[in-house]
């Protein structure tokens, strides 16, 4: 007996093909450690999708808001020590999670190295911005701060980049502490 | 031009690595059965829902031009079967004797008892379907053969998911309760004289999902 399966596909597939990616990178950066980023990510959409995937579409801003809740309920969660040691594993480098293509690309490379050097708080600012292509309301709501607050910070953000990719590309970074504000 | 539009469009180049296969199979069995609430028709079957689906269908699945009005006829050779089968009910029992084995119908209870007599087709034929009538009696009247089928060809198609909203469970997680509509149908062929017959049964499943608060 022959039984053909319905031609339909699952729209979360869909949705996650779009979205999967830049989820994943803002997952990362929340993440304590690089290999909790998949577990974070796949907390946070199950979580949403089955609150409002009947709809058939979900906000990407919803999945980007759990996401970074749960990164701090999952950091509170842990002891003190660990976090010590996580830390380290917090500042990996973000090229890791970016297409490897561009490795041939010298200033793309420095580009990367500046943003890694961002503070933490200008980087989830940036990378909503530029991957995630949410707004400047958006972002305010996923990160619970003010629209002028996340606005400032892109702007700091993009004005260290300018400044830092000719030295990078140089091969003389500054101590980020220092520049960093 | 902003000063950092050249910054923003080259940050842009930067394209993140997509998640790896394991890890979206990794969230399939995660969703569990809420992936499959909300489908979506992959482009060639965006018409499926249409009331000439069932045609829309066979020719998809590349049957020739002239059998697509074999869903009608399919229909008309069931009605003629049946009828070739009362008819011959009616025709090779003796009179009152099919009355008489239906325990269900009040009237017989009240008419006297009938010699059991067994009319001349009632043989019994090991391969008929239906009490009392030869193969060859059911393929003479109906018209249809009886053998040669092929195995049927199932297909189930998705019409419409409707939520029906949240629901309290006693004891247990609030869920949403969601309703699938399909349609299977079911399709027999016979080679040998082009016969098709096509079956559309409607089918409900209800689905439900537990919601978590966070």
């Amino acid at each position: 007996m022959n039984i053909d399966n319905m031609n339909n596909e699952p729209i979360w597939k869909s949705w996650f093909a779009r979205h999967g990616a830049k989820l994943l990178l803002f997952a990362r950066q929340q993440s304590r450690r690089p290999d909790e980023a998949e577990d974070l990510l796949q907390e946070a959409f199950v979580r949403i999708w089955r609150l409002y995937g009947h709809t058939g579409e979900v906000a990407p801003g919803l999945v980007y808001r759990a996401i970074r809740r749960l990164a701090i309920d999952w950091a509170r969660s842990i002891d003190r020590r660990k976090a010590r040691e996580d830390k380290v594993a917090l500042d990996s480098p973000l090229s890791f999670s970016f297409d490897r293509t561009l490795e041939q690309d010298e200033r793309k490379q420095a580009l990367l190295r500046a943003v890694e050097r961002l503070p933490a708080e200008q980087k989830e600012v940036l990378t909503l911005k530029i991957w995630a292509e949410l707004t400047f309301d958006e972002i305010a709501r996923t990160l619970d701060e003010s629209l002028n607050t996340v606005a400032s910070r892109y702007r700091y953000a993009l004005q260290k980049l300018k400044d830092w990719v000719p030295e990078e590309m140089q091969g003389k970074p500054q101590d980020s502490s220092s520049t960093a504000s | 031009m902003n000063e950092f539009e050249k910054l923003e469009a080259e940050l842009k180049e930067l394209r993140p690595l997509p998640p790896s296969d394991a890890f979206t199979a990794r969230l399939e069995e995660a969703l569990g059965d809420a992936g499959n609430v909300a489908m979506r028709c992959l482009p060639d079957q965006e018409d499926d829902t249409s009331p000439n689906d069932s045609i829309k269908n066979i020719k998809k699945k590349g049957f020739s031009s002239r059998l697509l009005v074999f869903a009608g006829l399919g229909s008309l050779g069931l009605a003629a079967v049946w009828a070739a089968i009362f008819y011959l009910s009616s025709s090779l029992v003796p009179n009152g004797s099919s009355e008489q084995n239906d325990p269900a119908n009040p009237l017989i209870a009240e008419s006297g008892p009938t010699p059991e007599v067994p009319g001349v087709g009632l043989l019994e034929d090991p391969n008929s379907p239906l009490h009392g009538i030869s193969l060859k009696e059911l393929q003479d009247v109906s018209v249809m053969p009886v053998s040669g089928w092929i195995d049927p060809q199932i297909n189930q198609r998705f019409l419409r998911r409707v939520d029906e909203g949240v629901f309290d469970r006693p004891g247990g997680l609030p869920a949403r309760r969601v309703r699938h509509y399909f349609m299977d149908e079911t399709l027999w062929s016979h080679p040998a004289s082009d016969l098709r017959i096509l079956s559309t049964t409607p089918r409900e499943e209800v689905i439900f999902i537990e919601l978590e608060t966070y």
